[in-house]
């Protein structure tokens, strides 16, 4: 991992979540909200040098790069710190947006659907 | 004429064209659209380069008069003048109230009001929000202290072999509201690490009968946000804050003029109702205010009505951004507003339409007047129709060309896919009722970072925030205290002694080290990370401070400085030091740090210490089934070390085997029942199993343990929500322990 020239927070929680989508709790996820998110983020400004994750909650799957079974339901823009905030209930969703701190595209009613509650959080030594 | 030579900084670059206002110079215009001619504002203007810090965090909490300086208030008067174009906004919206009645209005008046008398309010603001509420009382000094504190102490050692409190009488103490309350909340924060394994109604009637002989009154005001000397300010705050919250907001004056027009005819509630379900009784116009806020929170001093000013400003940097003019660039003016509006928006410079602040206001103002808006085309139009129908109507007959304007217009302010989302989805009627619950909430969030803002800008800085006003300053041998109150489990009040230590002795390594781990221990990674580094600074090659930075920032999921500082664990380690070379501190790469690691496992595969490093790294790489493995071994020859079970069970957790992290952490609090790490981790590993009405009880149980543990508050949250239980955000907004904890008891 950190062979690699960029390292970001984000990628344990998406480690993470790709695992607990694994777990019941994660099938009621995928129950519960049945759409594509695609997630973009950047180490230090939005837009620039983005790691772009799909986190299929349709299928229950979380890959790396863009979505390819068409469009995502949702696309959002990360710096990688907000991410992890608005990930792990530390900065609402639409707080994050108002700030700038998200971007969104695609539909809205699929961004409402963007939780803090359908990422697990991560446990501390 | 100072308002121009200011905006385009004219002493080092005078250009004649830019101190008129013609119509070429987008500047002057602006400047003349927005302050009017006011000689008034010149004068306030001119201060705002100066009193804007360059760090804002750092100086805005500590200027004594802030009313005076802080730079929202200046737009105050301005923009809410209502000859200023800077209200043409509001007009707009007055405008098109006025069809329907005046209630808009007058509430829009009201809050005007408000924000005109709020600048007295902000330095009193501030300064209550600096110092947290618990501890935010004097020593109690003198005599009656150490009576007190006797007293205290025979209530500690009481307790010890878990017998109810009988206490001796004690003489007057003369004890303040305020005084009262921090007993209050100390001993109910210290009697819960006291008898972590006992129940709740244990530790209850043992701090009753504690309060019940000091003559405090345990439920006065429970947890109340503050001692009795704020109230006159905690008025202020709930006045100026009842302008903004739910109650008197535009929206409701909407609908409430809507039914009331609407009464003679048939079901009006109905429509009122299905407004409130589309657009949520306040969702959008409160993050429609909120989004105007955020804009001045790098200013931390908004104030709270002042829509328009907020708005005029990002117009005003947006257009300024694209102006390539050198010497716009360069003004003094355009970087105090690019300032004002850093980071709170994503310019996306092709889409910008350059355009003036005046317009659009205006121009929304046009398309709802002459229209007669749909205010009033829904009566005209309206009574046979259901809500359902309306929606459609509203969307295919009047609206159809204005509703696009409208979202134009909004698009103008960059919120592009968003805003198109929003006009389709309005009309489609898309929002559930849970949205704007959402929105109400960003808004209600916003409020309290405002207040917890100073706070976490020094914590996430790697300063330490020390508590004020500290009952052990002054305490003979803080160090050995706190060294008792540690081992004693009082995690809270042993930080308190320790952080006296430390004051006294700032280069004590070892008080910072400990200090370091209670609050690691407490759950406050922030906090533990800023007193190791100053550990470290004492002692740059203590192997404990090191694992505990390494594992610390490790929780923080920061690989770089973790993986910095377990190598540095390594390199400084008397046995394995050899193993490192010294060059490779300059370019750590995991995977060689990892080998070397390994290779001191092999070295002495008896040595519990490596193995916990070990485990550390993989964490770190995420390899979780190597660093159960390490821990494990571990654990094989340090079975009594708490802290270690409570690793294996985040790692176990971490990769999703909640249950057996669950049997783990129970070995951790079997330990050390007072270990609030190990209490917040069990209410995670519940949550992400999606038992959140059990992890409720947990984090409750947590936080009556260190009530500063943000982490839970945040992810207590997301549980409360989870469960349905949204009737008890508010406490958990409030942080009011005492409800949450009669509510959520754990079994």
């Amino acid at each position: 991992m950190a062979s690699e020239s960029v390292t970001l927070k984000s990628d344990a929680l998406m480690d993470q979540m790709k695992q607990h989508l694994s777990t019941d709790a994660g099938k009621e996820i995928v129950k519960k909200i049945g759409l594509v998110y695609q997630i973009q983020i950047a180490p230090k400004k939005i837009g620039y040098n983005e790691v772009i994750y799909t986190v299929d909650l349709k299928k229950g799957e979380v890959t790396k790069g863009p979505y390819e079974g068409g469009k995502p339901d949702a696309t959002f823009s990360f710096k990688d710190e907000d991410f992890v905030k608005v990930a792990l209930g530390k900065m609402n969703p639409q707080l994050a947006f108002m700030r700038g701190a998200m971007k969104i595209k695609g539909s809205l009613s699929a961004a409402q659907k963007f939780t803090p509650d359908i990422f697990p959080k991560p446990a501390k030594m | 004429m100072a308002m121009r030579d200011l905006i385009t900084g004219a002493t080092s670059c005078p250009d004649p064209a830019a101190s008129s206002s013609s119509s070429a110079n987008p500047l002057g215009a602006l400047a003349n659209a927005l302050i009017g001619s006011s000689s008034k504002t010149n004068e306030r203007l001119k201060e705002i380069p100066t009193s804007i810090p360059t760090d804002p965090s750092s100086h805005l909490y500590s200027q004594p008069p802030p009313s005076q300086f802080l730079p929202g208030s200046e737009f105050d008067k301005p923009f809410f003048d209502p000859s200023s174009q800077g209200s043409q906004f509001l007009n707009g919206f007055r405008s098109a109230a006025a069809s329907g009645g005046g209630a808009l209005e007058e509430t829009w008046d009201e809050i005007q009001r408000d924000g005109r008398a709020a600048p007295q309010l902000d330095g009193g603001l501030y300064d209550r929000a600096a110092p947290p509420p618990h501890l935010h009382q004097p020593t109690l000094d003198g005599p009656p202290q150490r009576v007190l504190s006797n007293f205290l102490h025979s209530f500690l050692d009481s307790s010890r072999g878990g017998v109810p409190f009988h206490p001796a009488p004690l003489p007057m103490l003369g004890l303040s509201e305020g005084d009262k309350q921090c007993i209050r909340d100390r001993s109910s924060i210290m009697a819960r690490h006291l008898f972590a394994d006992k129940s709740e109604e244990f530790i209850d009637a043992q701090v009753n009968a504690l309060l019940s002989s000091l003559d405090i009154d345990s439920n006065v005001r429970g947890k109340g946000p503050m001692p009795e000397r704020f109230r006159e300010l905690e008025d202020y705050w709930n006045e100026s804050q009842g302008n903004l919250r739910p109650g008197p907001h535009p929206a409701d004056g909407w609908i409430a003029e809507y039914s009331q027009n609407r009464a003679n005819l048939d079901n009006p509630d109905s429509w009122a109702n299905s407004f409130e379900q589309q657009h949520g009784a306040n969702g959008w116009v409160s993050e429609f205010e909120n989004s105007q806020l955020s804009s001045m929170d790098q200013m931390q001093a908004m104030n709270m009505p002042n829509l328009a000013a907020m708005e005029q400003t990002r117009m005003l940097a947006n257009t300024l951004a694209q102006n390539n003019d050198p010497k716009f660039q360069n003004s003094k003016f355009l970087q105090f507003v690019s300032k004002m509006s850093r980071g709170e928006l994503i310019i996306d410079d092709n889409q910008v339409k350059e355009t003036a602040p005046g317009d659009w206001a205006t121009e929304y103002q046009q398309q709802y007047n002459p229209g007669h808006s749909w205010a009033g085309e829904f009566l005209n139009d309206k009574v046979s129709h259901g809500p359902d129908q309306w929606v459609n109507e509203f969307n295919d007959q009047q609206h159809g060309p204005i509703d696009d304007q409208w979202v134009n217009e909004f698009s103008k302010l960059h919120v592009g896919d968003w805003a198109d989302e929003f006009g389709q989805q309005v009309a489609e009627g898309a929002f559930g009722e849970s949205s704007s619950d959402n929105w109400a909430h960003a808004y209600d969030e916003y409020l309290n970072e405002q207040v917890a803002a100073k706070q976490q800008s020094d914590s996430s800085r790697g300063v330490y925030v020390f508590s004020d006003l500290n009952p052990y300053v002054g305490h003979p041998n803080p160090l050995k205290e706190g060294q008792d109150l540690f081992r004693k489990g009082l995690l809270s009040e042993a930080v308190l002694a320790l952080e006296a230590e430390v004051l006294k002795n700032p280069e004590n390594a070892e008080g910072w080290r400990l200090l370091g781990i209670a609050h690691a221990e407490n759950d406050d990674d922030q906090q533990a990370i800023a007193a190791m580094m100053r550990a470290q600074e004492a002692d740059p090659t203590n192997l404990e401070v090191l694992l505990a930075l390494g594992v610390s920032h490790t929780n923080e999921l920061e690989q770089t400085a973790a993986l910095k500082y377990l190598y540095g664990w390594l390199r400084n380690h008397p046995k394995y030091g050899s193993l490192a070379p010294p060059e490779l501190a300059d370019s750590l790469y995991y995977a060689d740090v990892a080998r070397l690691f390994n290779e001191a496992a092999e070295m002495s595969p008896e040595d519990a210490d490596v193995h916990i490093v070990l485990g550390v790294m993989y964490n770190l790489s995420r390899e979780y089934d190597k660093a159960i493995a390490s821990f494990q071994r571990a654990l094989k020859l340090k079975p009594q070390d708490y802290s270690l079970w409570n690793k294996l069970g985040a790692t176990q957790a971490n990769s999703v085997q909640s249950a057996d992290a669950i049997m783990a952490y129970q070995q951790a609090l079997d330990l050390k029942p007072n270990y609030v790490r190990a209490w917040a981790n069990m209410g995670i590993s519940y949550a992400n199993q999606g038992m959140y009405d059990e992890s409720i009880r947990y984090y409750v149980r947590a936080l009556a343990m260190n009530p500063k543990a943000d982490n839970a508050w945040q992810y207590l949250r997301i549980s409360l929500s989870c469960a349905s239980r949204n009737d008890m955000l508010e406490a958990c907004d409030s942080r009011n322990l005492d409800l949450l904890q009669k509510e959520f008891p754990l079994q």
